[in-house]
C-alpha cells in the first residue's frame, strides 16, 4: 500500500513537470516575432543568413514532433538556450550565479516564519480569545494585506536610511576588499538581517493563521475529549494530542503556499537590491530577455513541485490515513 | 380534484416577501460582524473616492500639468507632499484608487467567471471531462502563477502592442487583467466543484433531470443558483487577491506609468529612490490605501463566508 502511494505522487510530479516544460515549450512558440528573429536580434538579417540559421537551429523541421523533441531534450540535457542581456551566455550560468543569494535569503526567512509563525498560531488557537490571539489575530490579518514589497519599504526606511542600522542594499559592502573571512561574514549578515526580516514577517502573518485554525479545529476532535476526560493538564493535551496532528495540515499548506510566497517575495530582492533570482527577474523583464524569464519559471516551477512532492511524502509517512 | 387556483399577483407577493426576509436575516446576521462591518465601511469610502477622484483632488497630474517643487515634503499647499517631478501624491494616490479597483474588479471578473465555469462543469458532468478538468486545476494550482503572470505580461504585451487602447481602457492595464485572471481561477474551481458535486446528488436536480431538462439547463437553473453563495464569499476574496498581484506587478515594472495604479506609485518611488532619501510621504499613502482596502476585502470576505456557508467554510 505504501508503495503505491509514493509511486502515485512520484508519477504525478513528473507529469506536473513535464506540462511545465511544455508549457514552456508554447510560450517560446508565443513570442512576439518568429523564433529565429529573436534568437539572430536583428531585422536586417538577409534571407540566406535566415535559411542557413533557420536549418543550423532546425527551425525548417515541423514544430510537432521534431522541434519538440529537439527542445525537450536539450531542457533535459540543462541547455536553456542564451541569454540577450547577458552577452549571450548560457541562461543556466546566469541562473547558476543568483541561485544562492535566493536559496540563503528564502531558506533563512521561512525557518524563521516557520518557527515564529507556527508558535503564535498554536498559542492563539490554544488560548482561544486570550490577548495575545485577539492581538496575533489582528496582526497577523494585517501583515497578511501588506504586499513584501510594501513591508520591506518600510523596514528598509526606518531601519535603514532612519536608523541606519543597517545597510541599505546590496549583499556585501563594494570595496570591502582585504578584510579578514569573520568581519567579511559580519558584513554579510548585516546585509542579510533586513531582507531575511522582511520575508518572515510576510510569512508570519499566513503560517499563525493557518495554524490558529488547524489547531482549534484539532482540539474539537474526540481524542482530545478523551485525553481531557482521562484528567491530563491542557498543557499536556496540547503537547501531546493537539500538536502534533495539528501541524500535519499546517506543514502542507506550507509546501503548497510555496508558489505564492516565492512569488511575492521576489519583489523583497527589488527593495533591498539583493543580487538573487528576484532582482535577475526584473532586470530580464526590463531587457525582455526571454531565455532567462522562462528558465527562471522552470526553475521556480520544477522546485515548488518538487517541494510538494516532499511535502506529500512526508504527510504520507507520518498519517497513515492519507496513504489509503 | 383540482387544486384551488391560486391568484398570480399572491404568488408573486409571497415570493417578494420570501426574498425580503432573506435579505433582512442576513443583513442582521451580517451587522453582528463587526469586522465585516468595519469592512464595508473601509470599501464604501474607497468606493467613492475610485468612482469620482476629480471631485476631492482635481484632475489625476501627469508630468506636465505637475505645478509642485520637486520632492517637497508635506506643506500647506501639497498635504502629502510631492514626487520627483512635482506631482502631488495626494492627487495620485487618490486617482490610483480608480485604478487598482477598476482593474482588481475586472481581474476577479474573469477569475469568478473561469473558476465558476471549470467548477460547476467538472463537479456536474463529472467522469473523464473531470478528470481532465481538475488535473489542469491542479497543475495551476502548483504552478508558482504569479511567476507564470510575469513572463506571460510581457510576452502579451509584445504581441499587441503596449499603446493601444480597447474600449477606452488601455492595452497595458487589460493584459494584466487578463494575466490575473488566467493565473488565479484554480482555488475558485476547486471550491465551487465541491459544493456542485453535492447539489449534484440533491433530489430536485434528479426531477430535473427526469423531466427532461439538459445538462446545459441544470448547471445554469439549479446547480448555479445553489452554489451563489460561494462564489459571492469567493468574490469578495478573490478581489482582494487581485488588487494585491496587480500592486505587486506594477511594483516589479508591468504597469502602466500614464494610468498610475498604487503599485505603479511605489514603481516610481522605488526608481527615484525616493525610500534612500529619506522620502517617507511618496511611499507611505499609496502603502497605507493597499493594505486598508485588502485587508477590508479579507475582513468582509470571511464575514460573508461564515454568514453565507456556515458549515462549507473554506480554511485559509
Amino acid at each position: 500500500m505504501g508503495s503505491r502511494y509514493l509511486i502515485r505522487k512520484v508519477v504525478g510530479a513528473c507529469l506536473t513537470i513535464f506540462m511545465i516544460v511544455i508549457l514552456n515549450f508554447v510560450l517560446f512558440r508565443m513570442m512576439p516575432g518568429s523564433p529565429d528573429r529573436i534568437l539572430l536580434r536583428n531585422p536586417n538579417v538577409t534571407a540566406d543568413a535566415m535559411a542557413a540559421a533557420r536549418t543550423r537551429w532546425g527551425l525548417d523541421k515541423p514544430l510537432i514532433p521534431d522541434q519538440l523533441v529537439d527542445y525537450l531534450e536539450a531542457t533535459a540535457s540543462g541547455d536553456l538556450g542564451f541569454s540577450f542581456k547577458f552577452h549571450g551566455e548560457q541562461v543556466t550560468d546566469v541562473l547558476a550565479g543568483r541561485l544562492w543569494p535566493t536559496v540563503i535569503l528564502f531558506g533563512a526567512g521561512e525557518v524563521l516564519a516557520i518557527i515564529f509563525g507556527l508558535a503564535l498560531g498554536a498559542y492563539s488557537g490554544w488560548k482561544r480569545g486570550g490577548p495575545i490571539d485577539y492581538i496575533g489575530n489582528g496582526i497577523s490579518l494585517i501583515l497578511y494585506s501588506m504586499p513584501y514589497f510594501v513591508i520591506g519599504i518600510l523596514i528598509l526606511g526606518v531601519f535603514a536610511v532612519g536608523l541606519h542600522w543597517f545597510p541599505t542594499s546590496g549583499m556585501l559592502t563594494i570595496g570591502g576588499g582585504d578584510d579578514t573571512f569573520a568581519s567579511q561574514l559580519l558584513d554579510f549578515f548585516g546585509h542579510l538581517a533586513l531582507p531575511v526580516t522582511t520575508v518572515a514577517i510576510g510569512l508570519i502573518g499566513q503560517y499563525s493563521i493557518l495554524m490558529r485554525s488547524s489547531v482549534i479545529e484539532t482540539l474539537g476532535e474526540d481524542y482530545v475529549t478523551t485525553a481531557r476526560a482521562k484528567g491530563l493538564t491542557s498543557g499536556r493535551i496540547l503537547r501531546s494530542h493537539a500538536l502534533p496532528n495539528a501541524l500535519l495540515p499546517a506543514v502542507t499548506l506550507i509546501a503548497i503556499n510555496l508558489g505564492y510566497v516565492i512569488g511575492g517575495a521576489i519583489t523583497v530582492e527589488v527593495v533591498f537590491n539583493w543580487p538573487g533570482l528576484g532582482t535577475l527577474t526584473v532586470t530580464a523583464l526590463e531587457a525582455r530577455d526571454y531565455p532567462v524569464l522562462q528558465g527562471i519559471f522552470l526553475l521556480l516551477s520544477i522546485s515548488v513541485v518538487l517541494a510538494n512532492l516532499v511535502a506529500d511524502l512526508i504527510y504520507g509517512r507520518l498519517d497513515p490515513r492519507v496513504r489509503s | 380534484m383540482t387544486a384551488p387556483a391560486v391568484p398570480e399577483q399572491s404568488v408573486r407577493n409571497e415570493r417578494l416577501r420570501l426574498r425580503l426576509q432573506a435579505i433582512r436575516t442576513f443583513a442582521r446576521r451580517f451587522a453582528s460582524r463587526p469586522d465585516g462591518v468595519i469592512g464595508v465601511i473601509v470599501l464604501l469610502v474607497f468606493t467613492v473616492l475610485a468612482i469620482a477622484p476629480s471631485l476631492f483632488v482635481g484632475d489625476l497630474q501627469t508630468a506636465t500639468t505637475a505645478t509642485g517643487p520637486s520632492l517637497s515634503p508635506p506643506t500647506a499647499a501639497n498635504l502629502l507632499g510631492t514626487d520627483e517631478l512635482g506631482r502631488d501624491i495626494l492627487n495620485l494616490t487618490i486617482h490610483g484608487t480608480r485604478i487598482s479597483m477598476v482593474i482588481g474588479l475586472l481581474a476577479t471578473i474573469v477569475t469568478i467567471f473561469l473558476g465558476a465555469l471549470v467548477g460547476i462543469i467538472s463537479g456536474y458532468v463529472g467522469g473523464r471531462v473531470d478528470t481532465v478538468l481538475m488535473r489542469i486545476t491542479d497543475f495551476f494550482l502548483v504552478l508558482p502563477t504569479f511567476v507564470l503572470a510575469l513572463i506571460l505580461a510581457p510576452i502579451i504585451l509584445d504581441l499587441v502592442g503596449a499603446n493601444s487602447e480597447f474600449f477606452g481602457i488601455r492595452v497595458t492595464l487589460l493584459v494584466i487583467v487578463v494575466v490575473i485572471g488566467v493565473t488565479s481561477w484554480a482555488s475558485t474551481a476547486r471550491i465551487i466543484r465541491s459544493q456542485a458535486l453535492s447539489v449534484k446528488e440533491l433530489a430536485f436536480v434528479g426531477r430535473a433531470r427526469v423531466i427532461g431538462s439538459g445538462p446545459g439547463h441544470i448547471m445554469w437553473r439549479h446547480i448555479l443558483p445553489n452554489v451563489m453563495n460561494l462564489i459571492v464569499a469567493n468574490t469578495v476574496l478573490v478581489f482582494g487577491g487581485s488588487i494585491l498581484t496587480e500592486t505587486t506587478l506594477s511594483f516589479i515594472g508591468l504597469g502602466d506609468p500614464f494610468a498610475p495604479s498604487w503599485g505603479q506609485v511605489l514603481n516610481a518611488a522605488e526608481s527615484a529612490g525616493a525610500m534612500g532619501l529619506g522620502a517617507w510621504w511618496y511611499v507611505v499613502p499609496p502603502s497605507v490605501c493597499i493594505v486598508l482596502v485588502v485587508l477590508a476585502f479579507t475582513l468582509v470576505g470571511s464575514a460573508l463566508d461564515d454568514v453565507l456557508n456556515p458549515r462549507l467554510r473554506v480554511r485559509r
